[in-house]
C-alpha cells in the first residue's frame, strides 16, 4: 500500500475493485465503515454481489478478467469530461514527455513485437532525448507524441458502449461509477483504490494495477491522505515476507538478484543502477551499492571485504529457469513434473490445494525424491502420497514433516499491508517438540555447515555465512537487529554526527558501500535502533495533522513514512491540495517538515515526489513492462468471446505451456461458463489450519459453488444439489448454492454466465470436498508469472445428469 | 446499572467472528456434522441450538426496478428482556434476571420443564436432548465477563463495531443518534427499545425487521405482568412439580432424543413437537 489501513478514514470515495475486504480483510471494513459514516461513498466492482457489496453504496458487476476495459473506460471518461487534476498531472507525472517517433500501437500490439519469440523489442518505447540526456517535454501537453496525447488516443477507444459490451456492466451503473469516482479530481477530494488478488491473479494482472495507478494519477490521488494505490495483502505477513526477498528474482529491500551475465559486482551495478533523466529526480536506486554491500556484510561478515568484492561471488546468480520462464511457481512445478527437481522444502504453503491446476501440482509432487515440510498439521502437500485415487506404494517420495510452532507460540514481527512492522510476543510455549521456523532453519544450517566442513562443491558461502542468532534457538531480536543494520566501524556522517562501531544504524541514508555498515534490509533501517525496538511501540498519539498517522505506533518502512510519495500532497507551489487533511508541511521558520516523514531529504521543491523513478515523476507511460507501456485489454486465456478491442486474443507475451494431458486450455464450445475462484471468511487460504478447526468447519462444512438462479434454472439445478464443475484440466464435485448474487452478463450481444468456486477444500481436514484449483489454468501474468486464478472456463451440470 | 448491546446490521459484514468468539468463550463444540448450509446464504446452523448461542442469518433482498440487490445480515441471540417472560415462567428460578442485564441460567435448579421455551417471545432457549441432567442453553450475555468489567465476547471481537456494548441508557441514546444522523441508512425503529417492555439487545437495521424474519407482532408490554401473579404460586408446589416432572422427563426423554435425531434430516423443530 502507498497508504495504510487507518488512512481509509480520510477518503471521500473508496473504490474496491478486485478485492472483497469484508470476507478476506474484515478489519479493513472497520475503517471503510468509519469513512462511510463520515459521508464517504463506497464503490465496489465485482463479478458477484458479496459480503462487501452490502456495505457499498454502488455495486457494479463486471465479468472476470475485464478490469482494463472497465478502468480504461474510466480513464477515457476522466479525460473526455476534463475531470483531471491538471496541475498535478503536469507537475508530477511524465504526461509532458515526448515519446520516440517510431513508437506505435496498432491492433492490440505495440511496436517491436516478435511473434515467434512472443516478446517485444522495447527500443521504440522510450522518450525522445535532448543532448543532455533529458526527455523533450511539451508542458502544454498538446504535442501529438507527448505521453498525455498518446494516452488520450489509446483510451479513446474505450467508450462506454464498447466497455460495457466487454465487461457486461449495465451502462447506467457504469456511468454512475465513473461519475462518482472521478469526482475526486477536485484537489480537496480524496479517492482511495483498494484491490487484492482479484486484480493481480490474471495474465494481465500487472497491467490491471497499472490502469488503476494511471487513473489515480489523473485524479491527483497519490501521495495524499485518503488516496493511494492500496493492495490488501491476502495473508497477515505477506508484505513482510515480500520485503525480505520472498520473490525469486529479488533480494531483501527489492534489490534485484544478480543474473548469470553479472559476472562481477561492477557488471551488476551497471545493469541495475539507473541513470536519472530529470534534474530533480532523487533516482533512489542510485544508492544501490550502499544497500547491496551492507546486505553482503550482514550475510558474510568479515568474509565480505573490498578485496573479494564483498563476497559478491557467494550470491547465487539467477539463471533463465525451466524453458526460460524463471523460477516462479508455475515453471518450478513444470520443472518438477519434468523430473528436474529432486526435492523441495515446502514451508508455509500447500501447493496441492493452493497452486493453479492442482492435478498438475499433485502429479509434479509425485515425481520428487524427497520433500521437507514444517507445518502445524499434515495437509495435502505432504499427504499427497495417500490422496484419494492414488496407491501410496506408487509414490516414491520420502516425506519429512517437521512440527512447526504456531503464530502465537513464537515472538517476532509481522508487517501488515500498510507497511507497519508490528512486534508480537509469544503467548505460549510451542507444543511438544514443535519449533519456530527460525529454530528449524538454525538447526538445518548447523547440520549443513557440519556437512560442508569436510569439503564439497563451493563450501564457502555456507561455511562463511554469518548466523549469530543463537545455537539452538534463534533469537528474533538478534535477527531484527541484523535486518535493521549496525555500524562496523566508527562513522562520521556528512552532517557531522558520529556513530560508534557496534551501534545500530538509525537511517538508511547512513549506509555505506565501503563495508563500514551491515544491514539485512535497507528498507528496515530505523526499525530497531539504539533506542530500542520501534516495532514494539504502542503509543496511540496522533501526529499534529490528525489524519491517523500514529507515528509512534509500531514502525513503518521506509523511515517510518506512513504515506508514500507524500510530497505529491503539496501543489507545485508547496501548499497542501487539501489544507484540512494535510500530510506534510514545511515550517519555514525552523526549516523543518511537520506531519509525516517526507520522501527524500531537503526542503520543498528540492526533489520530485516519486523518488524511485529515474525522472522523479510518476510513469504514465511505462517503458519497462513486458507487455506494453499502456494497459490494453486482452481477454483471459480462456474466454467466452473474441477480443472486441483487437485481433490479439490474450496477452501477447505470456508463456502458454503445453504438457500433454495436464496443461490443456479449454474453449467456449465445450466450456461456455466463466468461472472465478475466491476465498470465504470462514476458511484460511488452503484450509490447512481452518479445516482442522471444528468451529469454522461447522460454518463452512463443504465445498460449494455459487451459481446464479438463471443459469441454475437452465441447468435444472436446485439449491443443495450436488453438481460437477469441469474445466479442461479437472473436475470438482460440490454443493450448488443458487443465488441472486450472481447475475448473468450481457456481453457482445448475448448472455454470458459466471459461477464462483471457493477453493479452500481438500481431503486432509474435517471439511469435505476438493480444491477449486483443480479447475484453474497453468498460465501466469506476463510480468510477474502470478497464476491466472480468477478467470477461466468451465461447464456445470447436476451430478448424475449426462 | 443495566447494560445493553446494539446489534447494527448496517455495519455487520456477516463474517461470523461473533459466532466463533461465542463458542470459544463458552467452550462450545464445533458442528462438524453440518452439511452444506442449513439456512439461506451461508447460514449455519439453521437456528439457535444447545451448541450455538448466536447465529448470523443471511437475507437476500431482491433489487427494485432501479436499485441493486442487497444482502442483509441479522443475528439471533437471547434478547435479555428487561422483564423476561422466561424468568417468570420458570417454576424453579433456574432462570434469573441480573440487575446489570443478563438473564442467567442456573443449571442445578433446572427440572427440564421447558416452560421458558414456551414463554420466550423470541423462541430463544434451547433444550439439550443429549444430556442426562436437564439443561436449557442460550446466550449468557457473557455475564461472567460483564461482572469483571469486560464486554461480551461477541462485542469484543466484532471487527466492524456492528456490536456495541455499554449502559442501556447510553446505548439507547447512541441508537437514536445513529438513526437521526443517517436517516437514509436506517429504518426508523429500534428493535428492542419497546418490544415486550424493552430488551437488552437493541437491533438497528437497513430493512424492515419482518424481512429479516424477526418476530414483529409483539406487544410493548411485558408478558410477565400478567403471568407472574399466577406463576408466583409455583414455589409452593415446587416439590410436587419437581418429582412429577422428573418422572415424566425420564420417560419422555428417550422419545425426544429419538425424534430429535429423526428431525435432524427433516424440516421441523424437534423441540416444537416435544411440547405437544
Amino acid at each position: 500500500m502507498t497508504n495504510h489501513w487507518v488512512d481509509m478514514v480520510n477518503a471521500d470515495v473508496v473504490m474496491i475493485m478486485g478485492g472483497n475486504p469484508a470476507e478476506n480483510h474484515p478489519i479493513a471494513m472497520n475503517w471503510i465503515q468509519k469513512t462511510k459514516e463520515r459521508g464517504a461513498i463506497i464503490l465496489q466492482i465485482d463479478p458477484r454481489f458479496n459480503r462487501t457489496s452490502h456495505i457499498a453504496d454502488v455495486w457494479a458487476k463486471m465479468r472476470s478478467g475485464t478490469d482494463i476495459a472497465f478502468v480504461g473506460g474510466m480513464i477515457n471518461y476522466a479525460l473526455a469530461k476534463d475531470r483531471v487534476n491538471w496541475e498535478y498531472v503536469r507537475a508530477y507525472t511524465t504526461a509532458s514527455y515526448l515519446v520516440k517517433e517510431d513508437f506505435r500501437f496498432h491492433d492490440g500490439l505495440f511496436s517491436g513485437y516478435d511473434a515467434a519469440a512472443r516478446s517485444y523489442d522495447k527500443s521504440s518505447w522510450g522518450f525522445e532525448m535532448d543532448g543532455q540526456g533529458r526527455p523533450r517535454r511539451d508542458p502544454s501537453l498538446r504535442h501529438p507524441r507527448c505521453v498525455l496525447q498518446l494516452m488520450k488516443t489509446h483510451f479513446a477507444r474505450y467508450d462506454t458502449s464498447t466497455v460495457c459490451g466487454i465487461t457486461g456492466t449495465p451502462p447506467e451503473t457504469y456511468l454512475k461509477i465513473c461519475d462518482l469516482f472521478t469526482s475526486t479530481f477536485a484537489p480537496d477530494r480524496a479517492g482511495t483504490w483498494l484491490y487484492a488478488m482479484g486484480t493481480a491473479q490474471h495474465t494481465h494482472g500487472t497491467q490491471n494495477i497499472r490502469s488503476y495507478a494511471i487513473l489515480q494519477l489523473l485524479m491527483g490521488n497519490l501521495g495524499i491522505a485518503g488516496g493511494g494505490i492500496n493492495a490488501m495483502r491476502g495473508e497477515s505477513n505477506v508484505q513482510g515476507s515480500t520485503d525480505q526477498g520472498l520473490i525469486f528474482d529479488a533480494l531483501p529491500g527489492y534489490m534485484k538478484l544478480p543474473i548469470e551475465a553479472d559476472r562481477t559486482i561492477e557488471d551488476y551495478y551497471r545493469r541495475v543502477i539507473p541513470v536519472a533523466i530529470d534534474d530533480k529526480a532523487a533516482n533512489w536506486w542510485k544508492n544501490t551499492p550502499a544497500y547491496f554491500v551492507s546486505l553482503l556484510k550482514a550475510w558474510w561478515g568479515e568474509h565480505a571485504s573490498a578485496a573479494n568484492s564483498f563476497a559478491y561471488d557467494y550470491l547465487p546468480k539467477l539463471g533463465r529457469g525451466f524453458q526460460g520462464a524463471g523460477y516462479s511457481h508455475i515453471p518450478l512445478f513444470e520443472a518438477m513434473l519434468a523430473g528436474q527437481i529432486k526435492g523441495i522444502f515446502c514451508f508455509g504453503q500447500n501447493p496441492a490445494v493452493g497452486g493453479p491446476n492442482s492435478n498438475f501440482a499433485r502429479s509434479a509432487l509425485d515425481k520428487l525424491e524427497w520433500l521437507v515440510a514444517a507445518d502445524l498439521f499434515e495437509h495435502e502437500s505432504h499427504g499427497y502420497w495417500k490422496r484419494p485415487g492414488v496407491k501410496p506404494a506408487d509414490i516414491r517420495t520420502e516425506v519429512f514433516l517437521l512440527p512447526a510452532a504456531g503464530a502465537v507460540e513464537k515472538e517476532g514481527s509481522i508487517v501488515n499491508s500498510g507497511r507497519w512492522m508490528q512486534w508480537r510476543f509469544a503467548a505460549t510455549k510451542p507444543l511438544g517438540q514443535s519449533k519456530p521456523d527460525a529454530d528449524i532453519l538454525t538447526l538445518l544450517f548447523r547440520a549443513l555447515k557440519t556437512a560442508y566442513a569436510g569439503g564439497g562443491a563451493r563450501p564457502e558461502p555456507i561455511l562463511h555465512l554469518a548466523w549469530d542468532y543463537g545455537a539452538e534457538h534463534a533469537d528474533p531480536h538478534a535477527i531484527a537487529k541484523e535486518i535493521n543494520g549496525r555500524f562496523l566501524k566508527d562513522v562520521t556522517a556528512p552532517d557531522g554526527r558520529t556513530f560508534k562501531a557496534g551501534g545500530q544504524v538509525p537511517a538508511f541514508t547512513l549506509l555505506k558501500n565501503d563495508g563500514s555498515t551491515a544491514a539485512g534490509n535497507w528498507l528496515y533501517c530505523g526499525s530497531y535502533t539504539d533506542q530500542g525496538n520501534m516495532a514494539a511501540r504502542r503509543d496511540p498519539t496522533d501526529a499534529p495533522n490528525k489524519i491517523g498517522l500514529y507515528p509512534n505506533w509500531a514502525w513503518a518502512w521506509p523511515a517510518n513514512r506512513r504515506i508514500l510519495y507524500n510530497r505529491a500532497s503539496l501543489s507545485p507551489t508547496g501548499q497542501p491540495w487539501n489544507p484540512r487533511r494535510w500530510v506534510i508541511r514545511w515550517n519555514a521558520a525552523e526549516k523543518k517538515w511537520e506531519g509525516d516523514v517526507p520522501d527524500g531529504g531537503g526542503p520543498p521543491e528540492s526533489i520530485n515526489p516519486f523518488i524511485m523513478t529515474t525522472s522523479g515523476l510518476a510513469d504514465l507511460f511505462a517503458p519497462g513492462l513486458a507487455d506494453g507501456p499502456f494497459p490494453e485489454h486482452y481477454e483471459p486465456v480462456e474466454s467466452p468471446i473474441k477480443n472486441p478491442m483487437s485481433s490479439v486474443q490474450y496477452d501477447p507475451v505470456i508463456k502458454v505451456w503445453n504438457t500433454p494431458g495436464l496443461d490443456a486450455i479449454g474453449g467456449p464450445d465445450r466450456y461456455p461458463i466463466v468461472a472465478t475462484t475466491y476465498r470465504v471468511s470462514e476458511h484460511w487460504q488452503t484450509g490447512a489450519m481452518s479445516r482442522k478447526m471444528p468451529w469454522l468447519v461447522g460454518l463452512m462444512p463443504d465445498a460449494f459453488i455459487e451459481i446464479g438462479s438463471d443459469l441454475a434454472r437452465a441447468k435444472g439445478i436446485a439449491r443443495g444439489d450436488r453438481v460437477i464443475v469441469e474445466s479442461a484440466r479437472g473436475r470438482v464435485e460440490a454443493y450448488a448454492l443458487v443465488t441472486e448474487r450472481f447475475q448473468p452478463f450481457w456481453v457482445q450481444g448475448r448472455v454470458v454466465h459466471q459461477v464462483g468456486v471457493p477453493w479452500h477444500w481438500g481431503w486432509a481436514g474435517l471439511a469435505r470436498g476438493d480444491s477449486g484449483n483443480l479447475l484453474t489454468p497453468h498460465v501466469g501474468d506476463a510480468n510477474t508469472m502470478i497464476p491466472e486464478f480468477k478467470a477461466f472456463l468451465v461447464d456445470v451440470k447436476r451430478k448424475g445428469d449426462a | 446499572m443495566p447494560k445493553a448491546m446494539i446489534q447494527d446490521n448496517t455495519r455487520c459484514i456477516g463474517c461470523r467472528a461473533c459466532m466463533v468468539a461465542c463458542k470459544a468463550w463458552n467452550d462450545l463444540p464445533g458442528d462438524t456434522g453440518n452439511s452444506f448450509f442449513a439456512g439461506a446464504g451461508y447460514q449455519n446452523p439453521r437456528d439457535l441450538d444447545p451448541h450455538n448461542y448466536t447465529v448470523i442469518t443471511y437475507t437476500g433482498i431482491e433489487a427494485g426496478p432501479n436499485g441493486q440487490p442487497d444482502w442483509v445480515f441479522g443475528r439471533l441471540l437471547c434478547m435479555h428482556c428487561v422483564e423476561p417472560a422466561c424468568v417468570s415462567a420458570c417454576p424453579t428460578t433456574a432462570l434469573t434476571k441480573s440487575p446489570d442485564g443478563p438473564v442467567v441460567f442456573n443449571s442445578w435448579r433446572c427440572i427440564g420443564c421447558r416452560y421458558c421455551m414456551q414463554a420466550c417471545p423470541f423462541v430463544v432457549p434451547k433444550f439439550d436432548f443429549d444430556r442426562v441432567v436437564p439443561a436449557i442453553h442460550k446466550c449468557t450475555f457473557c455475564a461472567d465477563r460483564i461482572k469483571v468489567g469486560r464486554d461480551p465476547a461477541c462485542a469484543q471481537v466484532c471487527p466492524t463495531q456492528a456490536i456495541s456494548f455499554g449502559e442501556r441508557d447510553d446505548m439507547v441514546k447512541e441508537a437514536k443518534r445513529r438513526i437521526a444522523t443517517a436517516p437514509g441508512r436506517y429504518i426508523p425503529h429500534i428493535y428492542g427499545l419497546d418490544e415486550v417492555g424493552g430488551t437488552s439487545v437493541l437491533h438497528l437495521s437497513s430493512v424492515p425487521f419482518e424481512k429479516l424474519g424477526y418476530p414483529t407482532n409483539l406487544p410493548d408490554k411485558a408478558p410477565p405482568d400478567r403471568t407472574s401473579q399466577v406463576l408466583h404460586l409455583t414455589p409452593k408446589i415446587f416439590t410436587t412439580v419437581w418429582v412429577s416432572m422428573a418422572v415424566i422427563a425420564m420417560i419422555v426423554k428417550r422419545r425426544f432424543r429419538f425424534w430429535a435425531h429423526d428431525e435432524h434430516e427433516g424440516d421441523g423443530h424437534g423441540e416444537g413437537h416435544g411440547s405437544h
